[in-house]
């Protein structure tokens, strides 16, 4: 049964000569508890469809129905409610309001359900203990790391029993321990039943997905469901497409591409040892930037 | 949700206090200026009824020119402010015309003399001397608590009835019975002190603590011959008769003035109707200005939401990303403004109280607070705060929480 149904979705920016197509007409069909990986060089619209199945955004055409309802051309007031009931965020940036505490970041969103302080406290405490943060109750925003402040973000898309979570490169600010972390959180919750939307640009991290989604310029170019654990085939012969602009090799896409097409027969033998794996990514891609 | 919104809301104001406390200054100054004008007329107002009941509803006040306007029935319609400036004056004929008025029991002049009273080197320039006659405590009900009143035969004898602070000032004692007062040329020999007479500042009612009665024909003599009544006080010989003792006196002037109605009869009552005039305008003028401090604080209360929800964008972002909907978002903020302006109204009162007390030390005005003044002050706060609170709460609803998220 699917829970998220695109029907020729686009989306464009602008308009006249300035119009920017971010989607395509995308049509898309995820079902409950898959956990979607989406991939693509930047500007391929993976933000722009998270952004859209998230409720964030409408399209400017085509059809999606979430749950079996139409929602395309909900008002934003009831847009809100159902983000609030059904979707759970988590961010890049991590997004916690820097002037509350980590418990208030987390109840946060049962504040707009209406939901008693000690209700809400107490349901807080419960899912920072889920993430393995109770320590940290009572910390500030900027006196975590990068990975506590993720964390705290999951909790907090959580906390409202939310059934699909979306995380957009939820890793891209973390370093590769906090990132296994991260990730290993969310396929814990994906083990609980909730369907997850992962956009990310590293593909070793399609491993934790069940099914990884392709993107470029606005259309969907590959779509492969995997066993979890494995990197799919797509993910690995992602350097086949036309690498695109010198910008994409500055966002390091082609990079890691090019990563995984030297690494990748050898991968499975060497999943573990990946804080090893990124450093000498890091330097391969330094050494491409010194050489321009 | 609301109890949620005024502690983020507290919350927020309190990590930029200063910035608050500058925003609240306006409010706290409009406030307070409209409670310190308000509790002042009010305090008048008690002040001159308790004069009332003091002199009796009887009491009938003569004074030059036309004061105010009145309708068929006799009831005054509008209040010739300018006249109470003029200079005019009764005439010896019109206190005659008074007295010798049907229904007419007793009837005292009060009329002005020039001259500063001193005692040797020690003047009291803010002074009332007063030429009357002996009837003066009677009409005014008030007693001389040391010595005596002077007498209908003593009408040409210099001497002095004098008000408490005029022994104060003068003396710089209780009791200077016995004592001499010079005025002009002339030395005037303290005879008596008056019980403190209640005083109503800001009416048209002097204040006879500050007076120096002197007999009518001797006080005439020191203003070389000319002497002028501001006011004659009558009482007509029964109280029930007082309306058509009233008509009588009225009937005499106006043929003594050759028909025109150059001279106002009062009852006491109607002294309170011109206070509240005079008041009126006071209190518009100075409810004008805190009005204009209360928009010019509210603009600047919408200035600093403004800013806040500019730097807030991101926080709006978020928080409609996690199901805040417009209207929350909307009650979010306004309800941060109403609390600014709250928090500046309450101070406003506050600093009221404080005014309040230094004005009852240092003048005779008696400012009365009450509670419907704080209320609707306060309530005037809330307005201010909802009305320029809504639109930077508006421009935070809509935010696009995509662009929102983005912002930083
Ligand atoms: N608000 C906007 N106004 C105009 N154009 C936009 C806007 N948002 C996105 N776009 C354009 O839409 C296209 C898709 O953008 P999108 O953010 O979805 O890409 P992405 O795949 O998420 O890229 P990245 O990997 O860099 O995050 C891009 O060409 C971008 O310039
Ligand atoms: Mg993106």
């Amino acid at each position: 049964m699917p829970v998220i149904e695109l029907q020729d979705v686009s989306k464009l920016y602008g308009f006249g000569d300035a119009t920017t197509v971010a989607l395509d007409e995308v049509s898309l069909r995820i079902d409950k508890g898959e956990f979607v990986a989406v991939m693509g060089p930047s500007g391929s619209g993976k933000s722009s469809l998270m952004n859209i199945l998230g409720l964030l955004d409408r399209p400017t055409h085509g059809a999606y129905e979430l749950d079996g309802r139409s929602v395309a051309r909900l008002r934003a007031n009831q847009r809100a409610k159902m983000r609030r009931n059904q979707i759970g965020f988590v961010f890049q940036s991590f997004n916690l309001l820097p002037k509350l505490n980590v418990l208030d970041n987390v109840a946060l969103p049962l504040t707009y359900r209406g939901m008693t302080q000690t209700r809400r406290l107490k349901k807080a405490a419960a899912m920072l203990e889920r993430v393995g943060l109770s320590d940290r109750e009572y910390f500030m925003p900027k006196q975590l790391s990068g990975g506590q402040a993720q964390r705290v973000a999951i909790a907090r898309a959580l906390i409202s029993d939310p059934s699909i979570i979306i995380a957009d490169e939820p890793t891209g600010n973390l370093d590769s321990s906090s990132s296994r972390l991260v990730m290993e959180l969310l396929a814990d919750v994906h083990k609980t039943g909730n369907t997850i939307l992962l956009v990310t640009h590293n593909p070793e991290l399609t491993r934790y997905a069940s099914r990884v989604v392709f993107m470029h310029d606005g259309t969907i170019i590959g779509d492969e469901r995997s066993k979890l654990g494995d990197v799919p085939k797509l993910a690995k012969s992602l350097y086949f497409l036309p690498r695109k602009t010198i910008e994409d090799d500055l966002a390091g896409v082609s990079v890691l591409m090019q990563e995984v097409e030297k690494e990748g027969p050898k991968k499975s033998k060497k999943a573990k040892n990946s804080t090893k794996q990124k450093t000498r990514k890091y330097q391969s891609r330094t050494k491409k930037k010194g050489t321009k | 949700m609301l109890g949620n919104d005024i502690k983020l809301a507290v919350k927020s104001i309190r990590s930029a206090k200063w910035r608050s406390f500058l925003t609240m200054l306006g409010i706290v100054i409009g406030v307070a200026s409209v409670v310190i004008t308000i509790s002042l007329g009010q305090g008048v107002r008690q002040q001159l009824i308790g004069q009332i009941d003091h002199l009796g509803s009887d009491l009938i006040t003569v004074r030059p020119g036309r004061l105010v306007n009145r309708d068929i029935a006799g009831n005054i319609t509008s209040v010739n402010l300018p006249a109470f400036l003029g200079m005019s004056s009764l005439s010896e004929n019109d206190f005659r015309v008074i007295k010798e008025a049907p229904g007419v029991g007793i009837a005292v002049p009060f009329a002005a003399v020039n001259g500063i009273p001193h005692n040797d080197s020690v003047e009291m320039p803010d002074a009332l001397i007063v030429a009357t006659n002996e009837n003066a405590p009677a009409i005014l009900e008030q007693k001389v608590e040391f010595g005596a009143f002077f007498s209908q035969e003593e009408t040409t004898k210099e001497v002095a009835i004098i008000g408490q602070r005029v022994a104060e000032k003068l003396f710089n004692e209780n009791v200077p019975i016995g004592k001499s007062i010079s005025i002009r040329d002339r030395t005037f020999v303290v005879r008596g002190v008056f019980e403190g007479f209640q005083s109503s500042p800001l009416t048209p009612n002097t204040d006879y603590n500050s007076a120096i009665f002197v007999p009518y024909e001797a006080g005439k003599r020191v203003s070389g011959g000319n002497v002028q009544i501001y006011q004659v006080l009558a009482k007509a010989t029964e109280k029930k008769k007082t309306k058509t003792t009233i008509q009588a006196i009225n009937d005499g002037l106006l043929n003594a003035h050759a028909g025109q109605a150059d001279f106002t009869i009062l009852k006491p009552n109607e002294n309170l109707i011109i206070t509240n005039t005079v008041f009126n305008l006071l209190t518009g003028l100075i409810g004008g200005i805190a009005a204009i401090s209360l928009i010019v604080a509210g603009i600047g209360i919408m200035n600093i939401m403004f800013v806040s929800v500019t730097e807030r964008t991101k926080e709006i972002g978020l928080r409609k990303a996690v199901g805040g909907t417009n209207r929350q978002i909307l009650g979010q903020f306004l309800i941060e403004a109403v609390i600014l302006s709250l928090v500046g109204g309450l101070f406003g009162v506050m600093v009221s109280f404080i005014a309040n007390i230094l004005i009852r030390i240092s003048t005779s005005l008696q400012p009365v607070i009450t509670l419907p003044v704080i209320l609707i002050s306060i309530g005037v706060a809330l307005v201010v705060g909802v009305i320029f609170g809504m639109a930077p709460a508006i421009k935070a609803a809509r935010r696009d929480p995509i662009e929102a998220l983005r912002h930083d």
